[in-house]
């Protein structure tokens, strides 16, 4: 058993509880079992003995549905990790220009998939193209932040060692970087493997032929409960196994569990070099978008470049409109979309909070907390949906649940690292539990909210474009799945552009809080 | 007996000097000469610049001026040959590797061939019998630094450069280890640096002490130790050594006083 006390030989960081999470799996079964029997007029929610029910009569349909969107996750997942290997080595390679790979890997993150896709199945046609693309684009952001955290991981002492026996950078990458980078890699892979799942689902919903995605579709234009819910739970399930399997693949060959990582600690740079840093990677990203289109090229009347956006914004005779429309659908979703980031971040930050004070209830809850976090929120959308209406409630509930799971295992994770011996001090000097909190505690555990934070803008755009699209019918989600079944492609580049530089500025602006509060309460943080 | 071998070298300082960027002076203009199959120990006051002077030595770190040479050469000849191991501070251990796993690193950084028996019985000689297999996460820290003393002698160096070995190791270990290991270096000949905050250990183990002054780090005295060998554990408590380790003190308080610097200001 020596192996599970291991600590993570980079970090040093206190490993998860071991304990399982069936307790917990079986009280939410229950619960939900009882509430599927109570509501059954309602129409809303199945019960799990009807999605039973259900999965044996559709089997066939449901199996060849999973084998497709499995194929394209799978091929998805590949592509997006050896993206996210290749930029890791540029970086590597080169140290100067990680902050660029990283800031341009972000704003190829914030795309709302939602756009992307039916851009991309204009591209490709029919076929899985799209789906696969998307699955990649899913992933290869999340791989990348913790490979490259994982790649300067290993403290000096170790390549002095390698140096000490007159070896080179290469033998100090055999056997020190990558090494010391894998349990890193592997968290990646780990939070990969459901979110490829996801993007490989959102590609389906854009007009694909088979796959989950295309079940999804139909069960909710069916208005079919039972075969709704049978999706959502097959796409959890197979979210929640793909995480599992990938960390008992790393337990066995780590022999430890993989760190927690969100998102890469806010880096010492002054507020200047990140202005010039956005300056330059906003303008490579012009220069690659626009020689895309020449390399490629791809018929104008769906392949925007940046002049063409420029000028339907504010050039074009309907600009006013065109900027009117996209104003009135940006406002639409912002009502539902910051409650629903806020809701979710107070939420997870204050259960976390919580289950510290009461540690017996932390052991059900974390395990279970961690295999939820690898739901990816936006199949069960919805269910939200349909549970609480395509209203307000749903929309916000499904961008705060969005929020919420990454936010609370964060933050416990966070709390969780307060060195012992800190409190101990506090201790000797019997300071109550709230003072401990208070001073020791949330200071601690503010960086790891903060990283939550700022992985959370582009996450919950991505849920509340993909409910508006699916199910309530308003705000940019909608616009932009309007737009590309009218062909109106200005718009729907227009909206890719606005929606990635917001959100690219959300996860900027949240970065920004995070070090103003950071250098007040928790100035030991800032490196 | 092995035919890698490498004899040991002679080691040469001349106006060794290091000015970090953060601009800390570590050692000032530093003229040492480190006899060829002799130990030499450097004791002097915490932070004073051992670990520099030593990392120096073996190339890991440039000096801000002057020179080092190894048998005439600079310590990149020696590097490139696999000529020395530094036995660090902290253990360096790689967590991922065994005990073993370690040392057979080490073992294959230096291109030297991997002898399994050879691992063994160096592993026994410092006390890891049956933790062969360990990884250093499940060691105590006393161990994880005889691990790393048992990789620096494994690729059999003609130079070797320990810092603070037995740091972490309990007073017996200590004194067994202390007898035990030169005879390792001795058989082999090697020339050896060793930095320690022991007094009686510098004394018991090396043919030379050099006590430094604080930072930045100044030669205050350079005492021969004229012990014979080999020595034993009990030989601190004879007339002989507790007066060498009564002068090693003397200069050591006399290296502070003149720096004007109180213990506590430390
Ligand atoms: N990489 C570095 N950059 C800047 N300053 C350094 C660096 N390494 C060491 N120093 C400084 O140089 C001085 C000497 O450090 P060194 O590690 O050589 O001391 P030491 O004598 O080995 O101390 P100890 O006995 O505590 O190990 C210290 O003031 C230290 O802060
Ligand atoms: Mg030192």
């Amino acid at each position: 058993m020596t192996s599970l006390t291991v600590e993570s030989p980079a970090t040093g960081q206190l490993r998860g509880s071991r304990a399982t999470p069936w307790l917990g799996i079986l009280i939410v079964l229950a619960g939900w079992e009882l509430a599927g029997h109570l509501l059954t007029a309602a129409f809303v929610l199945a019960a799990p003995s009807e999605v039973i029910g259900y999965l044996l009569r559709e089997w066939q349909l449901m199996g060849r549905a999973l084998w497709t969107t499995l194929g394209n996750a799978a091929a998805g997942f590949l592509i997006g990790n050896l993206a996210a290997l290749l930029l890791a080595g540029v970086a590597l390679l080169w140290p100067r220009s990680e902050r660029i790979v990283t800031g341009l890997a972000l704003l190829v993150f914030c795309l709302p998939l939602v756009a992307t896709g039916p851009i991309l199945r204009v591209f490709f046609g029919p076929g899985s193209g799209p789906q696969i693309i998307l699955a990649a684009l899913a992933v290869y952001y999340t791989t990348l932040i913790p490979l490259l955290v994982g790649l300067r991981a290993a403290p000096d002492s170790w390549f002095d060692l390698v140096r000490s026996y007159g070896r080179g950078r290469f033998a100090a990458l055999i056997h020190v970087r990558a090494m010391a980078a894998l349990p890193y890699f592997f968290t990646g892979l780990q939070i990969a493997a459901p979110a490829a799942f996801l993007g490989a689902m959102v590609g389906e919903f854009t007009g694909a032929e088979k796959g989950m995605g295309v079940l999804t579709i139909r069960a909710l234009r069916a208005l079919d409960v039972e075969m709704t819910w049978a999706v959502a739970t097959v796409a959890t399930a197979v979210a929640i196994l793909a995480y599992v399997a990938i960390g008992s693949l790393a337990r066995r060959v780590l022999l430890s569990d993989p760190p927690v990582i969100l998102a890469t600690p806010q880096s010492a740079r002054t507020q200047r070099t990140a202005w010039w840093d956005a300056v330059l990677v906003t303008l490579l990203a012009l220069a690659i978008w626009t020689s895309a289109l020449w390399i490629f090229n791809l018929n104008p009347f769906f392949a925007k470049g940046p002049t063409q956006v420029f000028d339907a914004l504010f050039i074009a005779a309907d600009a006013a409109a065109t900027r009117a429309t996209l104003g009135g659908a940006l406002s639409e979703t912002a009502l539902f979309l910051i409650p629903g980031y806020l809701t979710g971040l107070v939420a997870g930050a204050g259960l976390a909070i919580v289950l510290v004070l009461a540690p017996a209830l932390s052991s059900t809850a974390m395990p279970l907390a961690i295999a939820l976090r690898s739901v990816p929120i936006v199949t069960t959308a919805p269910l939200v949906v349909l549970l609480l209406g395509r209203g307000a409630t749903g929309t916000i509930t499904l961008v705060a649940i969005m929020v919420f799971f990454p936010t609370l295992v964060a933050c416990l994770h966070g709390l969780r690292q307060t060195p012992g011996q800190v409190l101990d001090v506090f201790d000797s000097y019997a300071a109550g539990p709230v003072t401990r909190l208070i001073r020791v505690r949330i200071p601690a555990m503010l960086p790891a909210f903060f990283a939550a934070a700022r992985m959370a803008v582009p996450a919950s755009v991505l849920a509340i474009t993909v409910a508006e699209w699916l199910a309530t019918g308003s705000g940019i989600g909608s616009l932009m799945a309007l737009s590309a079944s009218l062909s109106d492609y200005d718009m729907l580049w227009s909206s890719v552009v606005i929606v990635s530089a917001l959100s690219a500025l959300g996860y900027g602006l949240v970065g920004m809080i995070e070090r103003r509060v950071l250098a007040t309460y928790a100035p030991e943080q800032l490196s | 007996m092995a035919p890698d071998r490498t004899p040991p070298p002679e080691v040469i300082c001349t106006g060794l000097a290091k000015v970090f960027d953060s601009g800390t002076e570590a050692v000032q203009s530093l003229d040492l000469t480190f006899a060829a199959g002799q130990t030499t120990a450097l004791v002097g006051p915490s932070g004073c610049g051992k670990s520099t002077v030593l990392r120096m030595i073996a190339g890991l770190e440039t000096p801000s001026s002057g020179e080092v040479q190894i048998d005439g050469a600079p310590p990149a000849e020696t590097l490139r040959k696999a000529g020395l191991s530094v036995a660090f501070q902290d253990p360096s251990l790689l967590p991922w590797r065994s005990v073993r796993g370690n040392i057979e690193l080490a073992l294959s950084l230096a291109r030297r061939p991997i002898d399994a028996s050879a691992i063994d019985q160096l592993i026994a000689l410092v006390g890891l019998d049956g933790f062969g297999d360990t990884r250093p996460a499940a060691l105590s820290g006393g161990m994880r630094q005889r691990a790393a003393i048992a990789r620096a002698l494994a690729t059999k160096p003609g130079l070797l450069l320990l810092d603070e070995p037995f740091g972490a190791v309990d007073e017996l270990t200590r004194q067994q280890l202390a007898q035990d290991l030169p005879r390792i270096w001795e058989a082999q000949g090697t020339t050896t640096v060793l930095v320690t905050h022991s007094v009686s250990e510098a004394v018991l183990l090396s043919d030379r002490v050099i006590v430094l002054s604080p930072r930045p780090a100044k030669i205050v005295a350079d005492i021969d130790i004229a012990l014979p060998r080999p020595r034993m554990a009990e030989m601190v408590r004879e007339t002989a050594a507790t007066d060498l380790i009564e002068q090693v003190f003397t200069a050591l308080s006399d290296g502070m006083a003149a720096a004007d610097r109180p213990l506590a200001a430390q």
